[in-house]
């Protein structure tokens, strides 16, 4: 905290995207980041209080109050120390986080937040900048050897840390490509795959091996890894989608947000086989189609953004539940994470472009002709009891020719841990000890959204460094070196 | 003033003995005698002896504080590193003050992180009747513990002077009521369980408690809490709570026939003149006439020379303590420790008795510890004084011929002239206000910690040279002191032989005054 009183000079300045009119004409990240003074300024905002929240708000108790103040000293080689020290891929988080950091921020009680998370990304877009991040491995090798199953940001935080440790660690990922969500999920303009893959060298460079397009429980058995590896970490994340069992549910043209995603960020590749990961190895592409996107969260903004990228002529966007409060409800207090209405960048150019989102509606069936789809029926529902009540005389029938459902992940994908034979939660998670996280069968371990259920890529990340820790613990018989991630962050 | 620095926590140099405590817990008493005396004490090893000493120096109540506690604007290493929890000094207050008996004369209170009623029922059942909580009232309030209390810019408007963040308060009396009531409640449901009746039956009835063998550690297993958990096996007759009062012994006082005396000047400010002799039991004189002072005028008493007390004999300890503007007290005589205690204004005096033989100025007129956090006033001693003399003087005008060692110490405003030798280690930690010393072996600046100031040698251009010359006048009116007649014989020699003690603090305080003066002044023209 170079200046006390810097809050109270200085007000927030968190515009870090192009105008719309500018970053929707192509799939290019849409970032404009303020210069290296103002953002000083920004951090000159921190107050570095007695009882951080921020840390306390941050999934991996990332060390904000200090970072913070370094950039406002220009000591940015510092900085990435310190970022580094708890976040092993800063350059992620400092893109698409939703920064519950700045949620329980002390200053957010009465003011707007300090902005964390442009520091974040300007300390680490530095590091590359300057070339100070760099490989780093291990100086002597364990001995030891770990199978890490899916290469998303929890298998690729885990894998760092073993590496680090000194174990060999081999990431078993089913597509071409390391990164999960990262790479396939989010679009381009949100996180630069290159950038992504930027880190995925770098790993590689560490020492980690990477297997591709190898798919445990298909390509390889999972017998084969347990028996091969002295510990086997799942990190296959929660794949299955939630689905909308409603009449003409099988027409043509009715997508998971994850068959259609994937698509445009192979093409920002330059691949050719953009169908490879759809199951019936279809091509969706949103080009003068009428869009709805059924679901209002993360995935189904990122759906919105890419059709009209795509150049879908008309977006609609349904959300099941009511438009959350402008500001925080009396129930809703600070440092809990609010929940409030927040415009993603999708949304605000659906709106700009004249597109909407519906709140409290629901589909209850689709209509087409000649197995495709070319419609929809709603109803919109009554939340004042606490459950869905149908509203008569509301149905509504709209136009589309491309849905997209991105309503969510019920959890793991069943086959890939039937083999393995670990129990599983009610909610079908893959179930560990809480300190241990190991699972039912000894020297497997399962961390990220296989375990937690679908969250957050600061989550994930938390999770694999948490793994890495106990599989450390459990390969060395040692108490581990390893940092451990500060668990008494509020769990929202 | 504003932008010099202030030692906090002070360091209590009117303290170093039971004695000493005893001797200001009756200063205090004297000062107004309808308040209740509290002596905060740290726990650790030994805090029952000093409870103990603190029952007989007749404070009305004690705290026994725990470490966990501690201001958000205390240097962290008090925060860190002072104290134990306050269990442990609140058994051993508890069962000290039992074994003694000095138990049923003082209240017993305990605090550093009170939070719940279970808090509060241990603590009873340990021996406490009081309770005190700040940080959960604070909280509840609003505080969210950003320990910014000492930089004024506390976000939520708890801790702070600034108007802006004032008004983000968001606090409601309502709220800490809502706390309070909560914890009463909570205490009502537990004391219900235990089966009694009221708070007061729980005082010191440690066979309500045990330790919990389930949370026990392969670090603790060589501690031994039972010790803590004893119940002192008295009679009836003693106490184990609070039964009475404390018997000060203020009836005694010579002030009650001081204040007599002086009601016309009280009553209606008319200029009294009182002649009375005076003995060394006589202690804290003047305290309780300054305390009515302040009670019937405020805080700027009476004018200047209202009650003039003419004094013959020896003056017992804290002569003229916390003595307010518009008494002046003269002795012909001596003094004892701790003259001027505290002192807010009048003028204290003292010079020795007429028939004395010895050189004035080769002796001692007062004792240790003069004018110790005296903040207003002039005091005139025609002879030396003791050590630590004007430590912590925020304001005081005064005149000695010669002082012990560490003189001035973290003096931060008044004026000290010293017409003599000075002990070692004067001035230490001194950041505001002047001294003038006569270096008549040029051997002062070995004497004194130059660490926060500058000495300087004084000439008759200096802008001060007047006002010295004509305030060591003043003491010769006074005091009619022989050394002081012949400083004034010889002025313009013994002017250059003074050295000024000059903070460095308050000269950059100072100058930013004068400028900030100057630039106001040419605002105002220009």
């Amino acid at each position: 905290m170079g200046d006390p009183r810097g809050f109270m000079k200085y007000s927030r300045q968190d515009k870090t995207i192009q105008p719309v009119e500018q970053r929707i004409k192509n799939h290019d990240e849409h970032y404009n980041y303020p210069t290296e003074e103002e953002v000083k300024t920004q951090a000159a905002r921190c107050m570095d209080c007695g009882v951080p929240f921020c840390m306390t708000g941050c999934p991996l108790g990332n060390l904000i109050p200090e970072w913070n103040d370094l950039v406002y000293r220009g000591q940015w080689k510092q900085a990435l120390q310190a970022l580094h020290a708890t976040n092993n891929f800063p350059e992620f988080t400092g893109r698409v986080c939703p920064a519950p950091c700045e949620a329980s921020c002390v200053l957010g009680i009465n003011e707007p937040q300090v902005t964390i998370k442009l520091h974040e990304v300007s300390i680490v877009n530095k590091g590359f900048e300057e070339g100070w991040i760099v490989a780093q491995p291990p100086k002597s090798r364990s001995g030891k050897t770990v199978a890490i199953i899916g290469g998303g940001p929890a298998g690729l935080a885990c894998a760092q840390q073993l590496n680090r440790a000194g174990h060999k660690v081999t990431v078993y990922e089913k597509s071409d490509r390391a990164g999960g969500l990262l790479m396939y999920g989010i679009p381009h303009y949100k996180l630069r795959k290159e950038k992504v893959q930027r880190r995925v060298d770098l790993l590689a460079e560490e020492g980690i091996e990477f297997r591709y397009s190898c798919e445990v429980g298909k390509d390889v058995a999972f017998a084969e890894l347990k028996e091969q590896y002295d510990a086997v970490v799942f990190a296959s994340g929660a794949e299955e989608p939630r689905d909308l069992p409603v009449a003409g549910r099988d027409l043509d043209g009715i997508h998971f947000a994850m068959e259609f995603l994937p698509q445009q960020n192979r093409a920002n590749w330059g691949d050719s086989d953009l169908a490879v990961l759809h199951p019936k190895q279809q091509l969706i592409n949103a080009e003068g189609k009428k869009v709805i996107v059924i679901g209002g969260g993360d995935t189904g903004s990122d759906c919105i953004g890419t059709s009209l990228r795509q150049g879908a002529t008309s977006v609609v966007n349904f959300e099941l539940l009511g438009q959350p409060p402008v500001e925080r409800a009396e129930n809703n207090p600070w440092p809990q994470w609010s929940r409030i209405l927040r415009i993603s960048s999708s949304v605000e150019e659906l709106e700009a472009l004249g597109g909407d989102v519906e709140y409290e509606i629901m589909t209850t069936r689709f209509i087409g002709s000649e197995g495709k789809v070319t419609g929809l029926e709603t109803v919109k529902v009554d939340w004042s009891t606490g459950k869905p009540e149908k509203v008569a005389g509301s149905e509504k029938i709209w136009e589309a020719d491309l849905v997209l459902l991105a309503m969510g992940y019920l959890g793991p994908r069943p086959q890939a841990i039937s083999q393995a034979a670990c129990e599983t939660d009610p909610r079908s998670n893959i179930k560990t000890d809480a300190k241990t996280r190991m699972t039912s069968v000894e020297g497997v371990f399962a961390a990220g959204d296989c375990r937690r259920g679908q969250s957050l890529v600061v989550w994930a990340i938390s999770e694999g460094r948490e793994v890495a820790r106990c599989v450390d613990e459990y390969l060395t018989g040692k108490p581990s070196l390893l940092p451990k991630v500060r668990l008494e962050t509020f769990q929202y | 003033m504003p932008g010099v620095t202030l030692i906090s926590p002070p360091p209590h140099h009117d303290i170093y003995s039971i004695e000493d405590m005893a001797q200001l817990i009756f200063d205090l008493k004297n000062c107004n005698p309808a308040a209740d005396i509290t002596v905060k004490l740290v726990s650790e090893v030994g805090v029952g002896t000093v409870a103990a000493g603190v029952s007989k120096g007749h404070a009305e109540r004690v705290i026994i504080s725990g470490y966990d506690g501690g201001t958000g604007a205390s240097p962290i290493s008090s925060i860190k590193h002072a104290g134990m929890p306050w269990e442990i000094g609140l058994a051993e207050t508890q069962q000290t003050l039992v074994l003694n008996d000095l138990r049923g004369r003082i209240i017993v209170q305990t605090d550093g992180q009170l939070r719940t009623a279970r808090d509060v029922i241990i603590a009873t059942m340990l021996g406490a009747e009081e309770y005190a909580f700040a940080t959960v009232a604070l909280v509840t309030v609003g505080c969210i513990m950003m320990r910014k209390c000492h930089l004024n810019t506390c976000p939520v408007g708890v801790a702070t002077q600034d108007a802006a963040l004032r008004g983000k308060f968001a606090g409601k009396p309502e709220h800490v009521v809502n706390y309070f009531t909560f914890l009463a409640e909570e205490i009502r449901v537990l004391m219900a369980e235990l089966g009694v009746r009221s708070l007061e039956e729980l005082v010191g009835q440690t066979q309500y408690l045990a330790m919990d063998d389930a949370i026990k550690h392969w670090k603790s297993k060589g501690l031994d809490y039972s010790k803590m958990l004893v119940k002192p096996a008295v009679g009836p007759e003693v106490a184990i709570r609070r039964i009475q009062g404390q018997d000060h012994g203020l009836d005694k006082q010579l002030d009650h026939k001081l204040i007599n005396l002086a009601a016309p000047a009280l009553e209606r400010k008319e200029k009294v003149t009182i002649e009375l002799p005076i003995k060394n039991s006589n202690r804290t004189f003047g305290t309780m006439l300054s305390g009515m002072v302040a009670k019937l005028h405020g805080r700027e008493g009476l004018p200047e020379g209202t009650i003039d007390v003419r004094l013959t004999g020896i003056a017992g300890q804290s002569f003229g303590a916390f003595l307010a503007p518009g008494v002046n007290l003269y002795l012909e005589g001596e003094a004892n420790d701790y003259v001027g205690k505290g002192m807010a204004g009048g003028r204290i005096s003292i010079r020795p008795d007429a028939t004395a033989t010895f050189a004035w100025h080769e002796n001692s007129i007062v004792g240790n510890t003069v004018l110790y956090g005296a903040t207003g006033g002039e005091a005139f001693f025609a002879g030396k004084a003791g050590e630590r003399f004007c430590v912590r003087n925020s304001g005081v005008t005064a005149v000695v011929e010669g002082t012990g060692d560490h003189g001035c110490e973290y003096m931060t405003g008044g004026r000290v002239i010293v017409l003599g030798r000075t002990g070692r280690n004067f001035a230490a930690g001194m950041s505001g206000g002047f001294a003038y010393v006569l270096d008549e072996d040029s051997r002062f600046r070995r004497r004194c910690n130059p660490a926060m100031v500058d000495l300087e040698q004084m000439s008759a251009t200096d802008e001060d040279a007047e006002w010295l010359k004509q305030i060591i006048a003043k003491h010769y009116e006074e005091t009619a002191s022989p050394r002081a007649a012949e400083i004034l014989a010889d002025w313009e020699n013994q002017l250059t032989r003074f050295v000024r003690v000059f903070p460095h603090e308050y000269r950059r305080v100072l100058t930013e005054m004068a400028a900030a003066a100057e630039a106001k002044k040419e605002a105002i023209h220009g």
